[in-house]
């Protein structure tokens, strides 16, 4: 019974989550630069400082170093976090088997030691980015149902990603992690495009994007007005 | 299925204009909501931040209303998430699936009282872009959320008087001063300079074919006469060839503040001007909204490259004095003095710089405050609220609260800050807490330092 489900979740399930991630950022990419280019030709300046805006969207690459409390945590913390997210599930030699069994590609593996390193990396400071949501206010505050549940996800997702890899250390038999472990990372691939996870595909576009929107269509106001059949009056 | 038309009026703020009672404020809202998303740039943006945003918080620990007050509510994230709400409830698929399927989420207008009370809680300095790891432009959003509001006649009576007169009242400028009124006070500031310099300073009125034709804030024609000589004199000594145009002369620009249209229908009244004058550029005086409405919008509202170059005077001055051109009595001023970045003209990197040369070559004793530069601190008077009188004690009490404490922290005598609402909120900042120390234009004390051939020394200030 569990080895049918294990089967479907890596097989179909697994494929069907991919598809929806890629159509799903696909989308999501191509609305953005339509949306970037209607608003560049309706832009007033056109003018745009091309270096200036690469400069800004790269600089997001390298964490921050200004020390102000949580800022240096979540920053670094954060840093951190993307490094091994994206290093295990992409390098780890369990699933280039996969990919290898699914599409018939492969590529270099991480050692193991490597690996392992990586994901207690994520575990801990996703783990502390966290618990940090849950106790500063502000974040708190403002944080919606996603921003925790995502994070548990991940943690789910990375630590029985681990005592799979390492069945001597599992409390838990190894089927059932394997399960746990590929139902929740497929979740986790499902719900990418349809919650702040789609950051994945926008984020390179967010000093683009806001450097555009500052350019204000000349005619918008007077359209504006007409639309709402008001004078232009004050 | 709308809800049921509520009789109740609300007007959450005495000082601002509401329009007319019993009116369906939330699907007005939602009407001019959607009129600016057809025509206007914002629709992609917010369907980007709104995905974007982290929800992490980072941006309150730059924000100086936040770092005062402790409400959440000031978290910048969390105001503009009042608005991207109902973008993402009313305009994206997404959310009208989900209000159709559960019923729910639809604005009201308890939200749309948050939204005015939120939107000008804000002074749009946009310290807050500065750290928010998803690039979202808090500032930007403020701004939108003041737009929509202000078409439905929820915005500070203030900033709508002044609009009024700049645009549809005959004097064309926010301070309601008369030509007449602008040419005998050319003339009272032309005789100061002639007792204080011995120099014969012209403001010249209305010359075609001028380099650049000079627009300040309007109201330091009534309030900051020291800074216009510095101005004035400056240009002369230097040998610039300058106008100030009787048809059109006021800097200021209120639509940056709250309105796109009204920005660039006061763009425009700069560039007519400018044009009517065959001026080559625009020189903007001391103020930092109005340099940044001029140099960003005009392009924008104007024609793109076609539209005058703007230059800013500290920008102008700094390159005056690089060249020689300019000759300042080093000894003149001897009171510490500090200088305070106005958001519109550093937050992006714009002029940091140059201000701090100028007075590095004359003033002896200067001291920066801390943070500096593009991370300097709002005056808390930012974004039009310096203006509102009604929200003093908010405006010094909360929003100065950070700016009060780095004067306090340089121990300085003269704060410089070349910016006309930056100078009355200082100043408002210097009284309520008691700093001793007063607010100056940097262009005040160039007036007294400026040497000139033919005139008199300046005079050397007691050690």
């Amino acid at each position: 019974m569990e080895y049918e489900w294990l089967t479907f979740a890596r097989g179909p399930l697994f494929r069907l989550s991919l598809m929806i991630m890629i159509l799903g950022l696909g989308r999501l990419f191509f609305i953005a630069l339509a949306g970037m280019l209607q608003a560049y030709r309706r832009a007033g300046n056109k003018a745009l400082d091309g270096s200036r805006i690469a400069r800004q969207t790269a600089a997001g690459f390298v964490p921050s170093f200004r020390p102000h409390g949580m800022r240096l945590f979540y920053s670094i913390g954060s840093f951190l976090f993307h490094v091994g997210l994206i290093i295990v599930p992409l390098f780890l030699h369990g699933h280039i088997q996969l990919w290898e069994k699914g599409v018939g590609l492969s590529w270099p593996a991480l050692p193991i030691v490597w690996a392992d390193a990586f994901t207690l990396l994520v575990i801990a400071t996703g783990a502390g980015l966290l618990v940090r949501r849950i106790s500063y206010p502000q974040s708190r505050s403002i944080s919606r149902s996603q921003d925790f549940l995502l994070p548990l996800l991940f943690l789910i997702v990375f630590i029985s990603g681990f005592f799979a890899s390492h069945p001597n250390w599992n409390p838990f038999s190894y089927k059932p992690t394997l399960l746990v472990h590929v139902l929740s990372g497929d979740l986790l691939i499902m719900a990418i495009p349809f919650s702040k996870l789609s950051h994945v595909i926008l984020w390179p576009f967010r000093h683009l994007a806001t450097e555009l929107a500052w350019r204000f269509p000349p005619e918008a106001g007077s359209r504006i007005l007409s639309t709402l059949d008001r004078e232009d009056k004050i | 299925m709308l809800p049921p038309a509520k009789k109740a009026f609300h007007q959450p703020y005495s000082f601002f204009i509401e329009g007319p009672v019993g009116e369906e404020r939330p699907r007005r809202f939602l009407e001019i909501f959607a009129a600016i998303l057809k025509h206007s740039n914002y629709r992609f943006l917010l369907d980007i931040y709104s995905r974007l945003a982290a929800k992490c918080g980072r941006c309150s620990v730059m924000c100086p209303v936040y770092e005062a007050s402790g409400d959440p509510k000031d978290v910048p994230c969390h105001r503009s998430e009042l608005l991207l709400r109902v973008y993402r409830r009313h305009f994206s698929l997404g959310g009208m699936i989900y209000g159709k399927v559960f019923g729910s989420g639809f604005l009201t207008d308890a939200e749309i009282d948050a939204m005015a009370e939120a939107f000008y809680r804000c002074t749009a300095c946009r310290r807050c872009n500065l750290e928010c790891p998803m690039g979202l432009d808090h500032g930007l959003i403020t701004r939108l959320g003041r737009y929509i509001l202000s078409e439905m006649g929820i915005v500070p009576k203030a900033l709508v008087v002044a609009v009024r007169e700049q645009l549809q009242g005959p004097t064309r400028n926010t301070s309601a001063i008369p030509e007449r009124a602008l040419v005998d006070s050319c003339e009272f500031l032309e005789e100061e300079i002639r007792d204080a310099k011995g120099i014969d300073v012209k403001f010249p009125l209305n010359v075609a074919d001028a380099e650049y034709i000079f627009f300040a804030p309007v109201s330091d024609y009534l309030m900051e006469a020291d800074t216009l000589m510095g101005n004035a004199a400056v240009l002369h000594a230097a040998g610039v060839s300058w106008t100030v145009g009787t048809g059109y002369f006021d800097a200021i620009n209120y639509g940056l503040f709250y309105n796109d249209h009204l920005l660039g229908r006061i763009a425009r009244q700069l560039v007519e001007e400018a044009r009517r004058l065959r001026s080559r550029k625009i020189l903007i005086g001391e103020c930092g909204h109005a340099s940044r409405a001029a140099k960003f919008f005009i392009p924008n509202f104007c024609g793109g490259e076609q539209a005058p170059p703007v230059v800013n005077c500290l920008e102008l001055t700094w390159k005056l004095i690089e060249e020689g051109r300019l000759k300042l009595n080093p000894q003149a001023i001897s009171q510490t003095v500090t200088y305070h970045d106005p958001c519109n003209i550093a937050r992006d990197g714009w002029i940091v710089d140059p201000p701090r040369r100028i007075i590095k070559s004359f003033i002896r004793n200067f001291v920066e405050m801390s943070p500096k530069g593009v991370q300097n601190y709002c005056c808390g008077g930012g974004g039009g609220t310096v203006s509102v009188d009604e929200i003093r004690k908010f405006r010094t009490g909360v929003g100065g609260k950070r700016k009060a404490e780095q004067l306090r922290a340089t121990g300085a005598e003269i704060v410089i800050a070349p910016c006309a609402n930056c100078k009355k909120q200082l100043r408002e900042i210097i009284q309520d807490y008691g700093l001793p120390m007063e607010v100056k234009g940097l262009h005040d004390l160039i007036f007294t330092a400026l040497e000139t051939e033919g005139g008199k020394a300046s005079p050397i200030a007691d050690p």
